[in-house]
């Protein structure tokens, strides 16, 4: 992932460095699609930031580049103005979620989560288990068409929820902490094994929590 | 500069505005002041067609061939089309899109939605006394691209320009943002004639950032019309006149009328008189009635808030104001029920008919490049995906991602020497294709290579419009591969041409018509003005002026008398430049005027 590839203006044929806008006749700048996202609202490659800071870049990104403001301009800028705004769409989508930025992060300091998002953690054991066993009462009930039970699953799935919820919030803060010790680390591999173990939980409790919102909403229909 | 124009293509009714100096505002038929085109269209056995309040006379004695809510019925398949339609309408087919039958002709949604548009057109035409081409067409939220599409194969059809498609709950938000100046979370709750939509946004600095957006496609005041007139009009009809077109669509006209007294009073009488039929009804309605009978379909509309809400991640009462549009809104029991569920009284300040209209004419003057402080960050309603093996749909873009979006998928052949791959296109949340919405098929060509060599990269891109476009790279070869989308319930680009050609050769006169009257007004114009110069200002004429002036009067003159609006236009033009030079001393002179009295008084 090369951000230092040098690229030319394709209105003044000036040579720079990919960035949003020429540097030299202001014209917008077609990104490549694999740009770094960090990189495309200037900042440094750091899974610390401040998101309302970053929800003002993009603000102030779209108010540059949105193609509602150059639809007056010339084919190349419309078509500049319409990829661009759809990969700062993409960049902002990813970084403004913590998990996802974090397994980008991961992805960029060539890490991957892959297959190990499949297993289940060890401290969630449990808390999988009893879920699996809900939702399969769940779908059951659902056909053989057993309305007493399914009303009663109804609390119940409202309990996991809240629990999902609960146990999520804990690895926000955990992934908060060591997100800060990433400038001044005491142990950059220890913290880097930290942060996948906690990315790759939360990206496990995300996925069990979506299968929940599913199975619920075709249960009561919401 | 040439106005761009913001149009309200409704369920029930349409309109259509622009900005100037004042701010947006609604234009209104130069003759009769109305303001609202009902969206309704008849059409004779001639193939002429009447729109608005004369169609909706019409309805009464020709059911058949006036369609009412056209937009019920845009960019869907005849599968989509309820018992209820088939009892009001005559379709040309039993399966795919939705074609209606009427005299001996076959018309589809977009070209009957194309009447009214070009209604609309005349109107503005007539109030701004030029031109109108190019329009902004908001479409309800939870529209998806089949239906979008239509919408703007029906602006092509009546000649138009669609340089956007804007979601009607955003548009809101933007008449409602420059009206009040407010920033925070807002939700607006849209229900209309035909359809529900709520969308959640965050105002800040002058963005309208949409956080959600959900909403039923097939709900509205129409299902409250069809209630009313199922429980107090037609229950104690005989089956066969319950079928019957007339007494279904005077049934809907008298519960729909009953409604809108309900919202201003207690009580209220139903007439209902078919003579040809025998009927005579004729019976009390009170609000609480009316209320018990509508109020699950009023319940529905608060799932979507509810969904919309969780996918912002936000609850009820971190919402800090709730705009509510769309007629249906005008009802005491959906302002009650919205408060309720939101904690706070909805905002009924802006007029629910007008408010979409005039949120459009401000993006238009944004798209025109006039306005740069108001910008819309918008959301695809639904999520978009593939067929994969299995019937399985593998979802590329999620619902609420903003706009435009844009994703890469790669794709490679299965067997050897394939020279093709097939995609099918989705739109919809569940996970079988079966239970999505289909959009659109296409072809990758290929070259054959050995199974798994070939390397094609598809780009999906969502654009401003919610619309989506495909094109495929062959990494290979480096060579873009075009891609021709055939839509599932839509028209191709032939087809719209074709469309577009017969109803230019039928509209041909009336064009031409228009354009002879437009030049002769316009003529007119100069013709005074330069008449009233030369008579208050003569002493400004320079030598030889006066004479070459006249010439080019008389030359207009004749013009105007004629047939010939390019002559006319020519010869107006010529006289403008003539008089140019004239109107530009007279102008200098009262400016000295202007200038020298404040010198006085200054003294």
């Amino acid at each position: 992932m090369s951000t230092t590839a040098v690229v030319q203006c394709w209105r003044c044929q000036d040579e720079h460095a990919a960035q949003v806008f020429c540097p030299v006749c202001q014209a917008i700048q077609v990104l490549s699609a694999d740009v770094d996202y960090f990189r495309v609202f200037g900042l440094a490659r750091n899974p610390v930031l401040d998101e309302t800071d970053l929800t003002k870049m993009y603000y102030d990104l779209s108010r540059q580049l949105h193609p509602d403001l150059h639809q007056t301009g010339t084919a190349e800028e419309q078509e500049a103005s319409l990829k661009n705004t759809a990969l700062v769409n993409r960049a902002y989508r990813i970084l403004r979620d913590p998990v996802q930025r974090g397994q980008y992060w991961l992805e960029l300091n060539g890490e991957q989560l892959g297959k190990e998002n499949n297993r289940v953690p060890a401290q969630l054991a449990a808390l999988v288990f009893e879920v699996q066993e809900k939702l399969a009462e769940l779908r059951e009930a659902r056909n053989t068409q057993a309305d007493v039970t399914l009303a009663a699953l109804k609390s119940e799935l409202e309990q996991i929820r809240a629990d999902l919820d609960e146990q999520m919030q804990g690895f926000q803060q955990k992934l908060v902490t060591n997100f800060a010790k990433w400038e001044h680390p005491d142990s950059p591999q220890d913290l880097l094994s930290e942060l996948k173990r906690v990315l790759s939980d939360m990206a496990y409790l995300r996925t069990l929590g979506r299968d929940v919102e599913k199975e619920y909403s075709i249960s009561w229909n919401i | 500069m040439e106005h761009i124009v913001g149009i309200d293509l409704g369920t029930t009714n349409s309109l259509i505005a622009y900005v100037d100096e004042d701010g947006p505002r609604v234009i209104a038929d130069a003759k009769t002041g109305h303001k609202i085109i009902p969206s309704i269209v008849s059409f004779s056995s001639d193939g002429k067609t009447v729109v608005g309040r004369d169609a909706d006379e019409l309805a009464r004695t020709q059911p058949l061939s006036t369609i009412r809510s056209v937009k019920r019925f845009m960019g869907l398949g005849m599968e989509h089309v309820s018992p209820d339609d088939h009892q009001r309408y005559r379709f040309a087919d039993d399966q795919g899109m939705v074609r209606f039958a009427i005299h001996d002709r076959q018309y589809t949604s977009p070209e009957v939605s194309a009447v009214i548009l070009r209604a609309l057109r005349e109107q503005a035409e007539a109030a701004l006394k030029e031109e109108v081409h190019k329009v902004v067409i908001t479409v309800p939220a939870y529209f998806n691209d089949s239906q979008r599409q239509a919408t703007k194969d029906a602006g092509k059809l009546a000649g138009l320009d669609v340089i956007r498609l804007l979601n009607e709950p955003t548009a809101a938000s933007l008449a409602y943002g420059l009206n009040t100046k407010q920033e925070g979370l807002i939700a607006v709750y849209d229900f209309g004639g035909g359809t529900f939509d709520v969308s959640i946004l965050r105002l800040h600095t002058g963005i309208f950032e949409v956080l959600s957006t959900s909403g039923d496609m097939r709900l509205g005041g129409d299902d409250i019309d069809q209630c009313l007139a199922a429980r107090f009009l037609l229950s104690d009809l005989s089956e066969e006149l319950r079928r019957d077109p007339q007494v279904l669509s005077i049934a809907h006209s008298v519960a729909e009328r009953a409604k809108s007294a309900l919202s201003e009073q207690d009580e209220t009488v139903l007439n209902f008189s078919v003579a040809e039929k025998g009927i005579t009804i004729s019976r009390s309605l009170t609000r609480q009635e009316l209320e018990e009978a509508v109020d699950e379909i009023v319940t529905r509309t608060l799932e979507p808030c509810r969904l919309a809400l969780k996918d912002a991640g936000l609850e009820p009462h971190e919402i800090e104001e709730v705009v509510v549009v769309g007629g249906s809104t005008r009802m005491p029991l959906v302002r009650q029920r919205v408060g309720e569920f939101f904690g706070r009284s909805p905002l009924t300040d802006l007029d629910p008919d007008e408010v979409v209209a005039l949120g459009a004419a401000v993006q238009a003057d944004t798209l025109s490049g006039r306005r740069r402080d108001m910008l819309l960050l918008d959301v695809v309603p639904l999520s978009l995906g593939i067929e994969t093996m299995g019937g399985v749909l593998s979802h590329l873009i999620e619902r609420n991602t903003t706009i435009p979006a844009s994703v890469k998928e790669m794709f490679t052949t299965a067997v050897d020497d394939q020279t093709a791959v097939d995609v099918h296109v989705l739109q919809g949340e569940r996970e079988l294709v079966q239970d999505c919405r289909s959009l659109a098929r296409f072809t990758i060509p290929i070259e054959p290579k050995p199974a798994g060599v070939p390397r094609v990269e598809v780009t999906f891109m969502i654009d401003a419009n919610g619309i989506l476009s495909v094109s495929a790279l062959d990494l290979r070869t480096g060579l873009e591969r075009s891609i021709e989308v055939k839509p599932s319930y839509g028209l191709t680009d032939d087809e719209v041409e074709q469309l577009l050609e017969e109803s230019i050769d039928f509209a041909e006169e009336d064009i031409e018509q228009r354009l002879l009257i437009e030049a002769r007004t316009e003529a007119d114009t100069v013709l005074n003005a330069t008449h009233k110069a030369l008579y208050q200002n003569a002493a400004f004429l320079r030598q030889g002026e006066e004479e070459q002036i006249a010439q080019a009067v008389q030359k207009l003159r004749e013009a105007r008398d004629g047939e010939d609006y390019d002559l006319i236009r020519d010869l107006t033009e010529e006289l403008s430049e003539a008089t140019t030079p004239f109107a530009q001393r007279i102008m200098d002179s009262s400016i000295q005027e202007v200038l020298g009295e404040k010198r006085l008084s200054e003294l």
